[in-house]
C-alpha cells in the first residue's frame, strides 16, 4: 500500500494521470460537440424496397464484407510476419538510420499492398459483375499502384519526423511528434479540396441557387461546390464535404447528377453535405485523430523498446504492426462517432430543407444505385458502418413533427460523405 | 568508364573493329546526307533480298541446327554493308563504303562462321529479340522532335544526336571528336549485334556493354567521373517498388535543386570574377551532383541499395568522384550556358537510353534477381555523362563532358 502510494505521487505518474484526465475531458467534449438525434424506430425494409432488391443487395454486400474481412486478416498476418522478419531488409539500404527506417516503412506498405491485391481485384470483379463498377482490372491495378506513391510519401515524411525526434528525445519523441502530426493533418484537411482530381465547378443553375440558399441558412457562406468525374470507374453516387474556413468545399460525384436522381433528392444530399461544413466536421475529425494519436504513439514507443525504440530502423516494422492493429481495434468506436456525426448532418439537412419525403427518396435511390443493403446484419456496422443504415436514415423522425428533437446544435467533427 | 565489372568471357561472335583516324573532309561532311543516298538505296534493296534469305535461313537452321554457309555468308555480308553505311552516314568514318560489303572499312564488323544454334532460340527468335530491339530504338531513335503546339517531345536516339553534333564539330575542325566517334561506334556495334541475332547469324544475345563494344577504350581521369562498386545483385521487392520508393528522393532532390540553382548563379558570378569557384559553393554543388547521381542510379536500377539523403561521398556503390576546384577560363565561364547546350542535347538522348535500360532491367531483375551487366554498364555510361554535363553547367568542373565510353587509368596519377 505504501509502495503504491509512493508510486502514485511520482511526477511521471502524476503527469500521466493528469494527461489521461485531460484526454478523457477532450474526448467527452468532442463527443458532446455533435448533437445527438432521436433514434429511428424499427421499420420493415419491405415497405420501401422490393424483396428481390433486398436479396440481391444483401448478397452483394455479403461478398464484400467477407472479402474485406479476409483482407483484414491477411493484413494483420502479413504485418506480423513483416514485424518479425522485415528488419532483414535493412541491408538493402545505404542510407542512415532515418533513411533506412523510411525504406522499411515504405516496403511494409508495399508488402501489404501486394498481399491485399487479390482481395481488391475480387471486389472490382464483384462490382463489375453487378454493374456498380466498370473500372478495368489493369486500370485498377495501375491506379492502385500509383496511389501507393502518395502513401509512400506520407509514411516517409511521418517516419522522418518520428525517427528524427526519437534520436535526440529518445523515449519521449511521441510528445513532440504528435502535435506535429496533428498540424500536418490540419494542413492536409485545409488543402484537401484542392487535391481531389478531375473536379469542375457545379454548373446547373437550379442546383447552384439551392446550394447558395442552403449555405445561407446553415451559416456557411463562401462554400465552393464542385463536381467530380467518376463515371469512368463507377455508377455509384456519392458526395463529400472537405476543408474548413476559406477552403470549405462540397464535392458531388457526377453519378449523382445523372437522370437517376430528382432535383429535390440532390438538394437533400447537398443539404447533408453543407450541414457537415456547418458543424465543422472536417476540422473535428482532426481532433479525433489527435485523440487517437496520443495513446497510439505512446504505445508504439512502449512496444518498440525491444527493438531499440523508434530511433532504430529495426523498430519500424513493429511500429507499423502496432499502428495498424490499434487502428483496427478502435474502428468500432470511430464508426460509432461517425454514425453520430452523419445522423446529426441528416437532421440539420432536414431542418434546412423541410423535405423529409425527398430525403427518404434520396436514401432509397442511394441504396438501389449503389446496391448497398438497406438493413445489414447487426454486426457489420461495427467494422464497416461509418454511416447509419439506410433504414435508420429513412425511418428517423423528422424535426418539428412532434416525435423528437435534437439537442441544441453545436459545431461538430468528422468529414462527411453522404 | 570507370572501374566497372568487366566481363571476362569468350570473344563475342560479332565484333566491331575500329581503325578510323577521326579525320573528316569538310566537303564530304557537309554533303554527307546526299553522298549516302545511293548507299542507303542499295541497302534497302539488299534488305529486301535479305528478308527472303532470312526466312529460308530460319527454316534451314531450325531443321539443321546450323545456318547453311551460303545463307550465313550472304547475311553476314549484308550486316557488314549495313555497318559500313551507317558508319559513313552517321559520321563514324570518312571514306565512301564499297557496295559489296567487303571487309576493310575503318569501322568494320567481324562475324564468326556459323555455329550450332539452340533450336528453341531459333524457333522463338522473333520473340526473344524484342527486348534487344527496344534497346536498339533508344540507340538509333526516331530522329526526335519537338511539337511546339502540343508541347510533345519525341524520343531522340543516341546515334542521331551524336551524328548531329559531330557534323558541326567536323565542319569546324575537320575531324570528329574521339568521344562522339566512339559513341557512334558503340551504337553501331550494338545494332550489328542485334541484326546478327535477328538474322540468325549468331545465337549469342546482343550485349549493350560499352566496355566490350568497340575494342580498346581510352583511359581518362576526368575531374568528374564515376566509380562503380556495384555487384549486380538486385532485391526483387525493392525492384518491384523502385519507382515509388524513389518518390521521397525525387521530392528532396527537387527541393535541393532549388538551392543548387541559386548556388549555381552565385557560383557563376564568383567564378567569373575570381577565376575559381569558392570552396563552399564548390562543395555544396559537388554534394548535390553526387546525390543526384545516387538517386538516378537507384531509380534506374544501376545501383541496388536505397541511397542516403545527403550525397555523402563513399556512401553508395555507384559513386561520383568530383575533383578539387581548379581555375577555369573566364570566357568559358561567361558563356557556360551556351557552351553546355550541345552536351545537354546528348544528355536528353542518353536519358532515353537510361529509361530503356531501367525498363528492361526492371523485368530482368525481377525474374533473375540480378541486373544484366551490359544494361548496368550502359546505364552507368549515361549517368556518368549526365553528371559530367551538370558538373560543367554548375561550374564544378571546367572540363567538357566526354561523350564516349572510357576506362579509368590503370596506374594511379602522381
Amino acid at each position: 500500500m505504501r509502495r503504491l502510494a509512493s508510486r502514485l505521487v511520482r511526477p511521471a505518474t502524476l503527469a500521466l494521470l493528469a494527461g489521461g484526465a485531460l484526454w478523457l475531458w477532450a474526448a467527452v467534449t468532442l463527443w458532446n460537440a455533435t448533437a445527438s438525434v432521436p433514434d429511428a424506430p424499427s421499420l420493415s425494409p419491405e415497405r420501401f424496397f422490393s424483396s428481390s432488391f433486398l436479396e440481391s443487395s444483401a448478397s452483394f454486400e455479403r461478398f464484400l464484407v467477407i472479402d474485406g474481412l479476409l483482407a483484414i486478416v491477411t493484413l494483420v498476418c502479413v504485418l506480423v510476419l513483416y514485424a518479425r522478419r522485415g528488419h532483414h531488409l535493412m541491408r538493402e539500404s545505404a542510407a542512415g538510420r532515418i533513411g533506412t527506417g523510411m525504406l522499411l516503412g515504405m516496403l511494409g506498405f508495399g508488402v501489404v499492398w501486394l498481399a491485399e491485391l487479390p482481395f481488391g481485384l475480387a471486389a472490382v470483379w464483384w462490382g463489375r459483375r453487378h454493374g456498380v463498377s466498370h473500372q478495368g482490372y489493369v486500370e485498377w491495378i495501375v491506379n492502385s499502384f500509383l496511389g501507393l506513391g502518395s502513401t509512400f510519401l506520407f509514411i516517409a515524411l511521418a517516419l522522418a519526423i518520428a525517427m528524427g525526434l526519437a534520436g535526440p528525445l529518445r523515449r519521449w519523441w511521441w510528445v513532440a511528434a504528435t502535435p506535429l502530426f496533428v498540424g500536418l493533418a490540419l494542413l492536409f484537411a485545409f488543402v484537401s479540396p484542392y487535391l481531389a482530381p478531375d473536379t469542375s465547378p457545379l454548373r446547373e443553375r437550379g442546383l447552384i441557387a439551392d446550394a447558395r440558399a442552403l449555405e445561407r441558412s446553415e451559416g456557411v457562406e463562401g462554400t465552393r461546390f464542385r463536381v467530380e468525374d467518376v463515371d469512368r470507374y463507377t455508377t455509384a453516387p456519392n458526395a463529400e464535404a472537405r476543408g474548413f474556413g476559406p477552403t470549405r468545399t462540397v464535392i458531388l460525384w457526377n453519378t449523382l447528377l445523372g437522370k437517376d436522381f430528382k432535383h429535390s433528392e440532390i438538394r437533400a444530399v447537398l443539404a447533408h453535405e453543407v450541414a457537415h461544413l456547418a458543424h465543422d466536421d472536417p476540422l473535428k475529425s482532426v481532433g479525433w485523430m489527435a485523440l487517437f494519436l496520443i495513446p497510439a504513439a505512446a504505445l508504439i514507443e512502449l512496444l518498440t523498446r525491444s527493438r531499440g525504440g523508434l530511433a532504430r530502423p529495426e523498430a519500424v516494422p513493429v511500429a507499423l504492426l502496432v499502428l495498424v492493429v490499434l487502428q483496427l481495434l478502435v474502428t468500432p468506436f470511430f464508426n460509432t462517432v461517425s454514425r453520430r456525426v452523419e445522423a446529426s448532418a441528416d437532421w440539420s439537412a432536414l431542418e434546412a430543407t423541410h423535405e423529409p419525403a425527398a430525403a427518404r427518396a434520396a436514401f432509397r435511390r442511394l441504396s438501389t444505385t449503389s446496391k448497398s443493403s438497406p438493413d445489414p446484419p447487426a454486426w457489420t456496422p461495427i467494422l464497416y458502418g461509418s454511416h447509419p443504415t439506410i433504414m435508420q436514415r429513412i425511418g428517423r423522425p423528422t424535426p418539428g413533427n412532434g416525435s423528437g428533437s435534437a439537442e441544441p446544435r453545436r459545431r461538430s467533427p468528422a468529414p462527411g460523405r453522404c | 568508364m570507370e572501374q566497372g565489372v568487366l566481363a571476362v568471357a569468350a570473344p563475342r561472335p560479332v565484333r566491331l573493329v575500329v581503325s578510323d583516324d577521326m579525320e573528316r573532309g569538310r566537303g564530304s561532311v557537309f554533303f554527307r546526307l546526299w553522298f549516302a543516298l545511293p548507299f542507303l538505296l542499295w541497302l534497302a534493296l539488299w534488305a529486301l533480298a535479305a528478308f527472303f534469305v532470312v526466312i529460308a535461313n530460319w527454316f534451314a537452321t531450325l531443321f539443321r541446327g546450323t545456318s547453311p554457309r551460303a545463307l550465313h555468308g550472304f547475311l553476314a555480308r549484308f550486316i557488314r554493308f549495313a555497318v559500313h553505311v551507317y558508319a559513313y552516314f552517321y559520321l563514324g568514318a570518312e571514306p565512301l563504303p564499297r557496295f559489296d560489303g567487303r571487309p576493310g572499312y575503318p569501322i568494320d564488323v567481324e562475324i564468326d562462321p556459323p555455329l550450332r544454334q539452340n533450336r528453341w532460340t531459333v524457333g522463338f527468335r522473333l520473340v526473344l529479340v524484342v527486348p534487344a530491339l527496344i534497346l536498339l530504338s533508344a540507340f538509333v531513335g526516331s530522329g526526335g522532335g519537338f511539337n511546339g503546339s502540343s508541347g510533345e517531345v519525341s524520343s531522340f536516339g543516341l546515334l542521331p544526336a551524336a551524328a548531329f553534333l559531330a557534323w558541326f564539330f567536323a565542319l569546324a575542325r575537320g575531324r570528329a571528336p574521339r568521344g562522339l566517334r566512339d559513341l557512334i561506334a558503340y551504337a553501331i556495334s550494338y545494332s550489328a549485334q542485334v541484326w546478327a541475332y535477328l538474322l540468325l547469324a549468331t545465337d549469342r544475345y546482343p550485349s549493350s556493354n560499352p566496355l566490350t563494344a568497340i575494342g580498346p577504350l581510352p583511359a581518362r581521369e576526368d575531374p568528374v567521373r564515376l566509380e562503380l562498386r556495384d555487384d549486380l545483385r538486385r532485391n526483387r521487392l525493392t525492384v518491384f517498388f523502385r519507382l515509388l520508393l524513389a518518390f521521397p528522393h525525387l521530392f528532396w532532390l527537387a527541393l535541393w535543386g532549388i538551392v543548387a540553382l541559386g548556388a549555381t548563379i552565385a557560383n557563376w558570378f564568383a567564378t567569373l570574377f575570381a577565376g575559381t569557384s569558392p570552396a563552399g559553393l564548390h562543395g555544396l554543388l559537388a554534394r548535390y551532383l553526387r546525390y543526384q547521381l545516387h538517386v538516378g542510379a537507384y531509380l534506374y536500377l544501376i545501383g541496388n541499395p536505397f541511397p542516403g539523403f545527403t550525397g555523402e561521398r563513399g556512401s553508395y556503390p555507384v559513386e561520383l568522384h568530383v575533383a578539387e576546384r581548379t581555375p577555369q577560363n573566364r570566357w568559358t565561364v561567361g558563356f557556360r550556358l551556351v557552351l553546355a547546350l550541345p552536351a545537354l542535347l546528348l544528355v536528353f538522348a542518353y536519358g532515353t537510353l537510361l529509361f530503356t535500360v531501367a525498363l528492361l532491367g526492371w523485368f530482368a531483375s525481377l525474374f533473375t534477381g540480378t541486373m544484366p551487366l551490359g544494361l548496368r554498364n550502359a546505364g552507368a555510361l549515361a549517368l556518368r555523362y549526365t553528371a559530367q554535363t551538370y558538373g560543367y553547367l554548375f561550374l564544378v568542373s571546367g572540363a567538357y563532358p566526354y561523350s564516349g565510353p572510357n576506362v579509368a587509368p590503370t596506374t594511379p596519377s602522381a
